[in-house]
């Protein structure tokens, strides 16, 4: 077999220029705040890189963060991911089925053992043996120990890959798990978000083919380029937190100028992701920007946060009936204490009169 | 998986709370019930009612005597600052606005956070004065027990870790958010059993005392 | 369509220090021959600072239009060695900006290998021409 020829050379034949290198990476350069001289670097990394193997497995998912990814793909730009990567295995988007599919996969972890790179969107379920999904005959969990044994690093993909998700909301009847659970002997990217934003996901696949190790990570395994930044800290609505003027509601004359949505329930102050830098739809607006609050869709357990709606200083459980309860005890308790002063009293004074 | 700011909106929010609601209606209910003795002297004449003589024994402590104003300047001043600033930051801050407004159903404007900002500055200085005289003050050293101190750091805490949440400066938000929580479900825990109560008690202890100096004539 | 626009369109302030920024980096560059870049779409500009921005550098000598992966222009502001970069991504969107403080912006060089390819191409249809010919 001969030598693979390397992006820049495979590229090349194909009328693309070390131009196109440059300019794709100055766009993720940009987006993680790396500036130009690693934009060059990365560039000239990239075009003589091989292009990398990548098996996505989909489990307890929604194929939205599929969708966010393929919407990196205008016909020009952001395309370029798709040069450089080798999709060898994806339900939704690779055209065979069944048997060829799943023979896609063997030869691509085959071929490319200790090489690959697996991407994972959804949870895996772990009760009942993990029996909740199966794909060709298998669970899902078996599919991920099988394909992550040989793969040269993991991204997690998505919220539900990354901490449980959507499918481990309370009482989380499949036992859904995200990535990092199962997986303790492989470097691991979370790439979070519901779904995450495209240049996340792509701009991490190409910080690793072109520099050959992960990005620096934060704590949940985030990269910080994209998670390191708090969105009430990037919010251009930060100024009318600061001086007191909040939306009340999403109708009224506050919502109408563009006001804070703390009261609303935002979850911007708690919440790290690159919505307010990066935005959505190659930049056109985020969630904020469109007059609803961040749900705080890239940190675990954003769902069972006590409610979207509800503001971050409310209490999330049940204060009232606790409340009313300890009032009633104590009441009682109360009454029992001074009865037992009043018949000290009674007593003394008994003693004192005989 | 449930990180520490859960854990601090939730279940500690909760129990401190029940803590505080058990504790303040234990010690009134015990208190209101407690056995007296009657007071079997006849009014003096011109004495006021009951209730207008304890309103206005309490309104009138507030302030001290004129020939006490000079000596005890510093702890009225000093105790007004921190008194009035802890109330503006509770209840004028936006955030606290939504959590009292969670609770209770009520809502009121607040203050912009630049103010509140001013005046979480000042009323920590406040008590760190208040604190210093009361250990450089031989007597009120001796006066002092644990309850004292206790008492200052549980109010003092919640400012500063307020303070930092609010301006995000040490730790990452969410940190300083739950331990902020976690420093007030302190200081709700705390209240009832330490002079915070005073906060309920000065009420019925001004008040009963200016009904009982009032009954027997003395004009203060 | 109609949406309502709710980025503040006031402008922030942030160009002041911006301006003095490229100042100094511009000195820099003089001096030395360090180049630099700044990165406007990390920077928390509203649409009016943008173009308070564009206005205030001006535009230069030199104006260059790319067509690599979708188009991109390229323009020396009014002060030599400040060039003004804006890349464009899919449906027309700006996916990177930056100001370069440089003599000429690497992209606009011809690189090595794209002029290799090219060399042999050349000729190639030099081959090719001479055979039929």
């Amino acid at each position: 077999m001969a030598e693979p020829k390397t992006l820049g050379q495979m590229l090349e034949a194909r009328g693309i220029s070390r131009r196109a290198f440059l300019k794709y990476t100055s766009y993720l350069a940009s987006s993680m705040a790396l500036g130009s001289v690693a934009a060059k670097a990365m560039a000239e990394n990239l075009a003589s890189a091989r292009r990398q193997s990548v098996i996505w497995l989909s489990f307890q998912e929604c194929t939205g963060c599929t969708e966010s990814f393929t919407r990196s793909v205008s016909p020009t730009l952001e395309e370029l991911i798709f040069d450089f990567i080798s999709l060898d295995y994806h339900h939704t988007l690779q055209a065979a089925s069944g048997e060829a599919a799943e023979e896609a996969r063997h030869i691509a972890m085959r071929e490319n053992k200790g090489k690959y790179v697996v991407v994972v969107d959804g949870s895996i379920p772990t009760k009942l043996d993990g029996a909740y999904s199966t794909i060709a005959g298998i669970s899902n969990l078996q599919m991920l120990e099988e394909t992550v044994k040989d793969a040269a690093a993991v991204i997690a993909v998505g919220t539900c890959a990354a901490y449980g998700g959507i499918p481990a909301a309370a009482p989380n009847p499949t036992g859904a798990v995200g990535v990092d659970q199962l997986v303790t002997d492989k470097a691991i990217i979370n790439i979070p978000g519901c779904p995450p934003i495209p240049e996340a996901m792509t701009g991490t696949i190409s910080y690793i083919l072109s520099f050959g190790k992960l990005p620096e990570l934060d704590h949940l395994k985030r990269p910080i380029a994209y998670f390191g930044d708090n969105i009430h800290d990037r919010c251009y609505r930060r100024p009318f937190y600061e001086r007191g003027l909040f939306a009340k509601s999403f109708d009224d004359e506050g919502a109408r100028k563009g006001w804070c949505l703390y009261e609303v329930g935002c979850k911007g102050p708690i919440t790290y992701n690159a919505c307010a830098t990066l935005k959505w739809n190659g930049g056109i607006s985020f969630p904020i920007q469109s007059g609803h609050g961040c749900l705080g869709c890239s940190e675990p357990n954003f769902w069972d946060k006590g409610g979207f709606y509800k503001p971050l200083p409310a209490p999330i459980r049940d204060i009232g009936k606790v409340a009313a309860g300890a009032a009633v005890a104590g009441a009682a308790a109360g009454v029992v204490s001074a009865a037992v002063g009043r018949a000290k009293k009674k007593s003394a004074m008994k003693e004192g009169k005989s | 998986m449930t990180d520490l700011l859960d854990f601090a909106r939730g279940p500690a929010l909760q129990f401190s709370l029940a803590v505080f609601v058990f504790g303040v209606v234990w010690r009134l209910v015990s208190l209101l019930f407690m056995p007296r003795l009657k007071d079997k002297s006849v009014k003096r004449s011109g004495a006021k009612p009951a209730l207008i003589a304890a309103v206005a024994e309490f309104f009138r402590r507030m302030l001290p005597k004129p020939e006490f104003a000079k000596r005890t300047r510093f702890t009225t001043i000093n105790g007004w600052v921190f008194h009035v600033g802890l109330t503006i930051i509770i209840l004028a801050f936006a955030p606290h606005v939504l959590f009292f407004k969670s609770l209770t159903g009520l809502t009121w404007p607040a203050l912009p956070n630049i103010v509140i900002f001013a005046v979480g500055g000042v009323t920590v200085v406040s008590l760190i004065l208040a604190l210093s005289h009361r250990l450089s003050s031989p007597v009120l050293k001796l006066i002092s027990t644990l309850d004292d101190y206790v008492t200052w750091i549980v109010t003092i805490t919640p400012v500063l870790t307020g303070l930092a949440a609010a301006s995000h400066v040490g730790l990452r938000y969410e940190t300083l958010l739950a331990i902020h929580i976690l420093s007030i479900c302190a200081l709700f825990v705390w209240f009832p059993f330490g002079k915070l109560m005073h906060g309920f008690l000065v009420f019925l202890t001004r008040g009963e005392m200016g009904a009982q100096l009032n009954r027997r004539g003395i004009e203060l | 369509m109609n949406l309502i626009d709710n980025t503040p369109s006031a402008l922030t302030g942030v160009n002041d220090s911006l301006l003095s920024e490229i100042a100094d980096r511009l000195g820099e560059f003089a001096q030395t021959g360090q180049s630099a870049s700044i990165d406007l779409r990390s920077l928390p500009m509203s649409d009016a600072d943008r173009e308070d921005l564009k206005e205030r550098l001006g535009h230069g000598e030199v104006m260059v239009k790319l067509d690599v992966a979708g188009l991109s222009e390229i323009w020396e502001t009014s002060f030599a060695g400040v060039w003004w970069i804006r890349h464009f991504g899919g449906d027309d969107q700006i996916a990177a900006e930056e100001i370069n403080i440089v003599s000429v912006p690497d992209i606009l060089h011809a690189h090595q290998a794209d002029a290799r390819a090219a060399a042999s191409r050349l000729s190639k249809i030099i081959q090719e021409e001479r055979h039929h010919g």
